[in-house]
């Protein structure tokens, strides 16, 4: 225990120091896409006033998809293409396994850092042009950002171990890409009854169980997936990924 | 009681689609007592790192039993991550630290007190000649800067065994002799090392026994003057030549030539010379008769050396192979 808190204390101290860019990152792109869709679409008549509700908790589970996934890919990423600091952490009095766990709590802490601070900043902005409130229910949000967290980290610990260093950037454009397009970000899984049982493909899309999530606890007033599936969803994602995520670690570090 | 212990050491990594099966280590066996400095002497892909490698868990032995200080590998991980440290090949220094927190967050791995592994760090910092770099990021270091470092950093919670894995590898020379100072100074005072090196003269230097690694095999293991008093002769006699027949039955028959090698050609020799190694004892006359009798033979001789016997004619005479290829 000993030394995988010393790990994570080494981790978060790195990330405290990188904050200003972690926060440039993050914030980007959710803000702008709120200006034009949350702003400008809707004052030029494309789009209803309301849609930047609909987004501000789907936008929110991409910044903390794409933290957790960051933080956590790019690390190891750098580590399997040559630098191999994780050897100093393998060496360190804890188990393969324990490495694993830390990358991705400390992934989690990236990715909720992430959501707590576009949240509310979405919220703000949503607030500031008038267009409408948006009241999370905070005893619901703080744990569900815990959870989506150690998801999204997870995932990004089975993306990171599964692929290629040199394919890395091609991720991004090629899953990730797709991913947050179909992640039900810009519209609720509820709704998708319209489409028809092909709704039902988007459950094998992890960011679709962190955006509706999302949307239960900050727009609980709008339409979203039944609790028992969203809970269902976000933990057999988490406990599958960390399945996949820690054997296909520990298979390339300990050669 | 031995501080390492090494038994019947296997290790073949699977092979892949594209790559067959590679049989890395196959059988070594040997210990380290407290205070020794051993080296594991031979040609890059001999099965050295491998073998160092198993003994920190990073690699996953295929067979064979590692005791470190009481800890088996793969029975108690921790406990042997704690008796031993590495020097790795690649230096690995947490980029994002400097080389003093890096030092004091190794000691925190280990569960040191604070005020203990400040102690330390600064110690050890002042012991390897970097304090005066304690603040800088590791990417400004020199090559020999960044070892000393990780060093320091294995030195941190106090190992019994230190493993040095080629660690002057890249070094320029004055580099490389300031680090052979500093490992001798630190194992006077009664640290155990073991090393592997493709440098016959690091490992001459440095080591008190030596084993010669070839094909994941040991061939010998022994003192460095035992193993040079091992071959036949008291000198080494080189000779670089362009011959149109087979020279050596006509030099074996030289008094004072006691035996004969062909040398692979490696890349160090110049090109398409053919190199014969003979070991000779040393009389009055003998360069004139190993002279003519090339003459007689017809060959071109263009270069010639006469030396005490190194570890690296040990190495080439049990493999008929020079080190560096």
């Amino acid at each position: 225990m000993t030394a995988f808190l010393a790990l994570l204390h080494r981790d978060l101290t790195v990330a405290a120091r990188q904050a200003p860019f972690l926060l440039l990152a993050t914030l980007t792109q959710p803000i702008l896409v709120i200006l034009v869709f949350g702003n400008i679409l809707p004052r030029l008549g494309l789009v209803s006033a309301t849609f930047g509700i609909v987004m501000v908790p789907g936008l929110m589970a991409i910044a903390i998809l794409m933290a957790g996934v960051q933080g956590v890919l790019m690390p190891l990423v750098q580590d399997f293409s040559g630098t191999r600091e994780v050897d100093e952490r393998l060496l360190a009095p804890i188990s393969v396994f324990g490495v694993t766990v830390e990358r991705i709590v400390a992934g989690a802490v990236h990715a909720a850092t992430a959501g707590l601070v576009a949240g509310p900043a979405m919220i703000l902005l949503m607030h500031g042009t008038g267009l409408g409130d948006v009241q999370p229910r905070w005893a619901l949000l703080l744990p569900f950002i815990a959870i989506c967290g150690l998801l999204s980290a997870s995932f990004g610990l089975t993306l990171g171990t599964q692929v290629q260093p040199r394919f890395a950037g091609l991720l991004f454009a090629v899953v990730l890409g797709p991913m947050m397009l179909f992640g039900c970000a810009y519209y609720p899984w509820a709704q998708l009854k319209e489409i028809g049982p092909v709704r039902f493909l988007f459950l094998l899309n992890p960011l679709t169980f962190v955006s509706e999530a999302m949307r239960l606890a900050v727009t609980p007033e709008a339409p979203h997936m039944p609790t028992p599936l969203l809970l269902a969803g976000l933990f057999g994602w988490l406990v599958t990924f960390t399945f996949l995520g820690t054997r296909a670690f520990e298979k390339r570090a300990i050669l | 009681m031995s501080t390492l212990v090494v038994e019947n050491l296997t290790k073949t990594y699977p092979g892949t689609r594209k790559a067959p099966p590679v049989e890395a280590v196959r059988g070594i066996s040997f210990s380290v007592e407290p205070g020794e400095f051993l080296g594991l002497l031979g040609p890059n892909g001999a099965g050295k790192s491998t073998t160092l490698g198993c003994m920190s868990t990073l690699v996953r032995p295929t067979g064979g039993r590692i005791v470190v200080d009481g800890a088996e590998v793969g029975k108690d991980p921790s406990g042997v991550k704690r008796s031993l440290a590495v020097v790795p090949q690649m230096r690995n220094l947490d980029r994002e630290l400097t080389v003093r927190e890096l030092l004091v967050f190794h000691g925190r791995y280990f569960g040191l007190e604070a005020t203990e592994r400040e102690a330390r760090a600064t110690r050890l910092l002042d012991d390897l000649q970097v304090a005066d770099k304690a603040g800088a990021k590791p990417a400004t270091l020199s090559g020999g800067q960044q070892q000393r470092v990780m060093i320091a950093r294995a030195l941190m919670h106090d190992p019994k065994v230190v493993l040095l894995d080629e660690p002057t590898t890249g070094l320029d020379p004055q580099a490389r002799r300031l680090l052979w100072e500093t490992l001798q100074r630190l194992h006077q005072r009664g640290l155990t090392f073991i090393l592997t090196t493709h440098y016959m003269e690091e490992a001459d230097r440095l080591c008190e026994r030596v084993a010669i690694v070839d094909h994941g095999r040991i061939l010998t293991l022994d003192t460095p003057a035992a193993l040079k008093k091992s071959l036949p002769g008291a000198q080494v006699l080189d000779l670089w030549m362009r011959a149109p027949q087979p020279l050596a039955p006509r030099l074996r028959a030289v008094t004072g030539v006691l035996n004969i090698e062909a040398v692979e050609a490696s890349d160090g020799d110049a090109d398409g010379l053919e190199r014969l190694r003979l070991f000779v004892e040393p009389g009055e006359g003998l360069l004139d008769r190993v002279l003519v009798a090339v003459r007689e033979g017809g060959a071109d001789l263009r270069h010639v050396s006469l030396s005490q016997p190194s570890l690296e004619d040990v190495y080439i005479h049990l493999t008929g192979r020079g080190l560096r290829e």
